[in-house]
């Protein structure tokens, strides 16, 4: 029974360890390590809430289809809601009457109606198919009751209350004419302009009240390439197109069908830029009523003219030149118009001014005068939002937002305080590096200390003084820094993070995250407090670009700076470039990387260094010829000594072709294996290798009789995965294929029938863990695949390709996930002692810390004494989800596109970066935290216990002493 | 390996299951049936409400969504907790409310090409089974969610169930009572038990532990019980 009692015992302690292994966050950690970034993309269309004077929120709708409230005064959200990407979820038109926001989706197929207060939904009506041409609000007697809807064959208006259809009318000759913008004034009609290019305007008048076609005609116009580019209505009915060919404003009132009244420019005292295309800019502030009179002219990049239309005759009010962006905004009866224009061309950074102008005569507003300076790492001002509102002396006050080209949006309040920014590049991450930080002037000290040769004893007693007395004063002076920052207020203790102040902490939990958006600005964050410390726009960035980031030296080889290079790879040329920055201070290195003139095909960055300590970066071009960056002598000198051990291999997706490489000596290159995967039957989605800064601490795996399984290592193994191009749900399938990248010897292959994509995969260790769709069960499925040596390992000094005569054991197991997925990654830690947990974006917002051991192709059906031993989970279909093992708790992370995963300097926690639409930065502890105090470790409980002990043993002695004394006596 | 067992296991219970299935006739189409009629172009939408007891809609709707099979088909929540989801094909899903704060169980919707709808239990393992939901979905939060372990607060009874306080609590409680329970007059027993004593403890230096213990109780209580105490202080002894 004593047995059958140990046993029980050993089962509990079990059961203790796997309940403990399970990590979670407590609530006293909130915030505390972790941080969360909301975005909401390059914004689209953007509406200051004017119902109130004292509301604080712009509404805007973005690239990224998302819809959301931004709070003025903080730059924070309010509320965001995300649709889903693609065209099906584009954001076409955004409209704002009072607190409704009246959104056009997917291309005509949703219309949606905001609360804005709330940011509930109203209501949302499903539109007839057809194509999206443009959307108005539709007054009537001073109302705006209905939203018009023009698709390419039809228009229909909805009452704003409820969504409802008021009524649907085909358009007269649909299929020739194309109509590209409505109109209306509040008069009960409405207008539709239609073109048909370089011939006719075909106008057709809609009655509000029951879509009768009152009036239809068309007007000749052989120049227009394009309605909605070159024309606006203004003033009363006053439709106003500008022919950039003959360049002339040609006018035409919708109400009395005439011809088009032809004005020159140049009559009007007008000269435009040669070869600049005018644009046209009014105003309608209220759907119920006729736009304005006055209309901006642009005449050239940077010349505006604001000019009136009065009694058919074009007035010109004033002449902006230089102004680089013009806006109006209304605030009750007053419309104001604002110009931005560069204060000082010659300063660097260059200032920028707005002006506010009178839209009426188009004089200048006293006090309004807007100062600011443009961040000159970033892009230009692209659009400028204007929210204006009158003063308690009824004059007119404004806040602007200034986008910019690189997706920036700056908050700017008179005289010019920028109250925030907003940097929605960040929405769009595509690849990132977490960098150590360089250690402080006296942490460099101590450490060069060891570095240099001994001279003297006596010397080096003296060094080893004079370091100590400098930690001494550090230490003060950051004792005398708490002691002072104590005695002052809480808000106004600032720890601002600036470059001068960031260095490495004794654990280097801290490092700066590298983040390359898809915009081309790159981004420096410190990754404890989220804080943007540089920034950096790549202006020549083209819009298919494919991104590369490697660390060619890092920050321990002081005095040499650390140094990144992004390639920068153009998807439909090949055409790449090589962008050098430092990571710490995001400037520009000073070395010039070379020019590619030829497509690259693939990038690699070697363990070699040159003799200043950067690894050196081998780029293939399209001739299969090797270049090397750095690429001096003494580089490739030592390329041509391993030349013959650097082996590579290309993928062609579209012809299903995997080949591998070796590198010659004189730097060309020779094919060594092809593997071809026939294209017709299933295409290479991904191929994934291991990371190169993993490390695996145990060799092999301790079975329950005491004999070890050893692991199957192959650094140079690569995991292929393919889908089938048949996408029917009978025989569509998934195929991974394990390759070795130096011989092309197949390792495994295995296919999951009746699967599709989209696969995710990690490949780690000797594991390859990968999920996919079963079309069959229409569920997620997760699989593992691990492969082990057997009981012997055949090399344990070395692991070579090309020397391993026995093919490993493979084995694989596949388990039910509960949720889909939209990205995954593994821990990792520096030594790869603790164990590991794979980290799942999952769809919700949560990111799931799931351990490792749930994917065990070894867990039993059956529990056996042995399983035990092992700690094996006993097999369970389902793997479970817990929002305990959230690790981000309620703070959800939205279209995770990428989790990044770095070790810190202890070994049991990891740094984890997930970006998508937002950026979320934690740690975890996989093991829990083992080589560090627990951070709610009670001081208090144990100081007491010593104490309470310490005056135990007293008394316990006196009472001793006593006791003796009595004997003595007896 | 294990992967070949898995599927086995599956068509056993997907062949009972086909068995219910038959059985239901309500249903004209499975599922699957709906899912290969892709010609067919009409589109259905989801509906149903949310219902967090307690709670005013108001407060939690804007920071809720309505997936479909992950992020494939998305819904908004409007101001009163209803929600419609639009545009979809006849097929079968499951449908989740998501909200930071409130759980909300996942339902299964069953969309035949014909429009007819049906919503059932999710269960991944047994995908054809059915359990009936209502429709237009009835989704009730069942409560908030719980993502925070809690902390091991110092209490007293954390403290007395502790290992080696029991270690230190048992045998003093055995001390005190061990002395009634047993015969502690017996002069044989307690000669016995004094040379374990000092064969247990054979520095003389140290404080002889049943002494002062003798001491501590026979100051107290009569000294008829001394012998009892140093006796009942022997399991203690053995026990350390």
């Amino acid at each position: 029974s004593a047995a059958a009692m140990a046993k029980f015992i050993l089962l509990f302690l079990k059961l203790l360890a796997i309940l403990y292994t399970v990590q979670a966050v407590f609530e006293d950690q909130v915030g505390k390590f972790d941080w969360k970034q909301q975005y909401v993309g390059s914004v689209r269309f953007a509406h200051f809430d004017n119902q109130i004077q004292s509301s604080k929120k712009v509404l805007v709708a973005t690239e990224k289809n998302v819809f959301a409230a931004i709070n003025t005064r903080t730059g924070e959200l309010f509320w965001r809601h995300v649709d889903k990407t693609g065209p099906e979820g584009n954001i076409d038109a955004l409209l704002l009457q009072g607190q409704d926001a009246v959104m056009v989706v997917g291309d005509g197929r949703i219309l949606r109606s905001w609360e804005v207060n709330v940011g509930g939904l109203n209501w949302e009506m499903v539109l007839d198919s057809g194509s999206f041409q443009s959307a108005s609000l539709v007054g009537h007697q001073e109302h705006v009751k209905y939203v018009a809807v023009l698709k390419k064959a039809a228009i229909s208006l909805h009452y704003l209350s409820n969504g409802h259809q008021k009524w649907i009318e085909n358009l007269p000759e649909s299929d020739s004419v194309d109509y590209q913008s409505v109109y209306s004034e509040g008069k009960g009609e409405v207008f539709v302009l239609g073109l048909v290019p370089h011939s006719h305007i075909t106008v057709v008048v809609y009655s509000i009240d029951d879509g009768e076609i009152l009036k239809q005609f068309t007007v000749e116009a052989p120049w227009m390439p394009d309605l909605q580019s070159s024309c606006s209505v203004i003033g009363k009915g006053m439709l106003t197109c500008v022919d950039a060919g003959s360049l002339s404003l040609n006018m035409l009132d919708l109400h009395a069908h005439s011809e088009m009244n032809q004005i020159p420019l140049q009559s009007i005292g007008l000269e435009v830029s040669s070869g600049f295309r005018p644009v046209l800019v009014s105003s309608q502030p209220n759907a119920a009523r006729p736009p304005l009179s006055e209309f901006f002219l642009q005449i050239g990049p940077d010349q505006h003219v604001l000019l009136q239309l009065n009694k058919g005759q074009i007035l010109t009010l004033r002449d902006f030149k230089p102004a680089m962006l013009v806006s109006f905004a209304t605030t009750g009866e007053k419309t104001v118009a604002a110009v931005m224009s560069p204060k000082n061309k010659t300063v660097n950074p260059p200032f920028l001014c707005i002006n506010l102008f009178s839209a009426e005569t188009g004089r200048r507003l006293l006090d309004t005068t807007l100062i600011f300076t443009m961040d000159p790492n970033g892009g230009k001002p692209e659009k400028l939002y204007v929210q204006a509102f009158l003063k308690k002396d009824d004059s007119v006050g404004y806040r602007v937002i200034v986008q910019t080209e690189d997706h920036q949006l700056t908050f700017i309040q008179q005289p010019g305080r920028v109250l925030w920014t907003r940097e929605e590049a960040l929405s769009d991450v595509v690849t990132m590096e977490m960098v150590d930080l360089p250690l402080t002037a006296t942490q460099a000290e101590l450490e060069g200390e060891f570095g240099k040769k001994a001279d003297g004893l006596m010397s080096m007693v003296l060094k080893r003084l004079s370091s100590q007395l400098i930690l001494l004063q550090a230490w003060l002076s950051h004792l005398w820094k708490l002691f002072y920052d104590a005695r002052q207020p809480r808000s106004q203790v600032k720890n601002e993070v600036t470059i001068e102040n960031l260095s490495r902490d004794e654990f280097n939990l801290q490092k700066m995250m590298v983040m390359v958006t898809a915009s081309g600005k790159l981004f420096g964050i410190d990754s404890k407090t989220g804080t943007i410390v540089w920034k950096h726009y790549l202006d020549n960035v083209p819009s298919n670009a494919a991104f590369k980031l490697m660390v060619q030296r890092t920050t321990a080889h002081f005095p040499h700076p650390p140094q990144c290079t992004l390639l920068i790879k153009d998807k439909d040329t090949g055409l790449a470039t090589l962008h050098v920055f430092n990571p710490i201070y995001g400037k520009k290195s000073h070395v010039t990387p070379p020019l590619l003139p030829q497509p690259i095909l693939q990038s690699m960055l070697l363990p070699l260094m040159d003799q200043d300590y950067a690894k050196v970066l081998l780029l293939v071009d399209d001739q299969y010829k090797v270049s090397a960056f750095p690429s001096t002598k003494n580089v490739l000198q030592q390329l041509q000594d391993v030349a013959s051990s650097v082996f590579f291999f290309l993928i062609d997706a579209n012809q299903g072709r995997l080949s591998g490489y070796r590198l010659r000596t004189d730097l060309s290159t020779e094919l060594i294996w092809e593997v071809v995967i026939p294209a017709e039957v299933q295409k290479i989605v991904t191929v994934n290798g291991k990371k190169a800064n993993e490390h695996v601490h145990s060799q092999g795996r301790v079975m329950g009789d005491r004999s070890v399984l050893y692991k199957y290592l192959n650094p140079n193994l690569l995991a292929l995965v393919t889908e089938s191009t048949d996408q029917h749900q009978e025989r569509s399938f998934v195929g991974i294929i394990l390759i070795d990248g130096v011989t092309g010897r197949i390792i495994h292959e295995a296919v999951q029938r009746k699967a599709r994509g989209p696969v995710h995969i990690v490949h780690s260790e000797n594991w390859v863990v990968y999920e996919y769709w079963s079309t069959k069960s229409r569920r997620v499925e997760f699989s593992v695949i691990e492969l082990y040596e057997g009981m012997e390992l055949y090399n344990s000094t070395v692991f070579s390709s090309l020397d391993r005569p026995h093919a490993p054991q493979v084995l694989q197991q596949s388990y039910i996930f509960p949720s889909a997925i939209s990205a995954m990654d593994a821990t990792l830690t520096e030594k790869g002692i603790t164990s590991r947990h794979l980290l799942i974006g999952l769809p919700s917002g949560g990111i799931l810390s799931l351990p490792k051991m749930f994917l065990d192709p070894r867990r039993p059906e059956i529990v056996s004494e042995q399983s035990r031993e092992e700690n094996l989970i006993p097999y369970a279909p389902e793997l479970p989800i817990r929002t305990e093992w959230f690790i981000n708790y309620n703070q959800s992370v939205l279209r995770v596109r990428g989790i990044h995963t770095a070790p810190s300097g202890l070994e049991s926690t990891c740094l984890v970066v997930a970006y998508g639409l937002d950026i979320y930065q934690t740690r975890v502890y996989p093991s829990k935290q083992f080589d560090v105090l627990k951070d709610d470790y009670d001081y208090m409980l144990i100081s007491s216990v010593l104490l309470a002990l310490f005056f135990a043993t007293m008394i316990s002695k006196r009472l001793a002493e006593v006791k003796l004394l009595n004997r003595a006596w007896r | 390996m294990h992967i070949e067992r898995i599927p086995l296991l599956w068509l056993l219970l997907q062949a009972t299951l086909v068995v219910t299935w038959g059985f239901n006739a309500e249903m004209d189409t499975g599922p699957s049936a709906g899912a290969f009629a892709q010609s067919n172009s009409d589109r259905f939408k989801i509906e149903g409400r949310a219902i967090v007891s307690g709670i005013k809609p108001q407060d939690w709707v804007s920071s809720a969504r309505v997936l479909v099979e992950g992020e494939e088909y998305v819904g908004f929540l409007r101001t009163d907790g209803s929600f419609a989801v639009n545009d979809i094909p006849p097929g079968s899903y499951v449908v989740e409310i998501i909200s930071p704060t409130f759980r909300f169980e996942p339902v299964r919707v069953d969309i035949t090409s014909k429009g007819k709808m049906r919503a059932r239990l999710v269960n991944y393992i047994k995908t054809s089974e059915v359990i009936r939901q209502p429709y237009p979905l009835q989704v009730r939060a069942s409560g908030p969610h719980s993502y925070f372990m809690k902390r091991e607060t110092w209490g007293w009874t954390d403290f007395l169930m502790n290992p080696m306080v029991m270690m230190m609590i048992l045998p003093l409680l055995i001390i005190v009572l061990l002395p009634k329970v047993v015969n502690t007059n017996d002069p044989e027993m307690r000669k016995e038990m004094e040379q374990s004593m000092n064969m247990l403890n054979p520095n003389p230096e140290l404080p002889d532990v049943s002494e002062l213990m003798t001491k501590l109780f026979s100051g107290s209580k009569g000294s008829s019980k001394t012998g009892g105490s140093s006796k009942g202080a022997r399991p203690a002894v053995k026990r350390r």
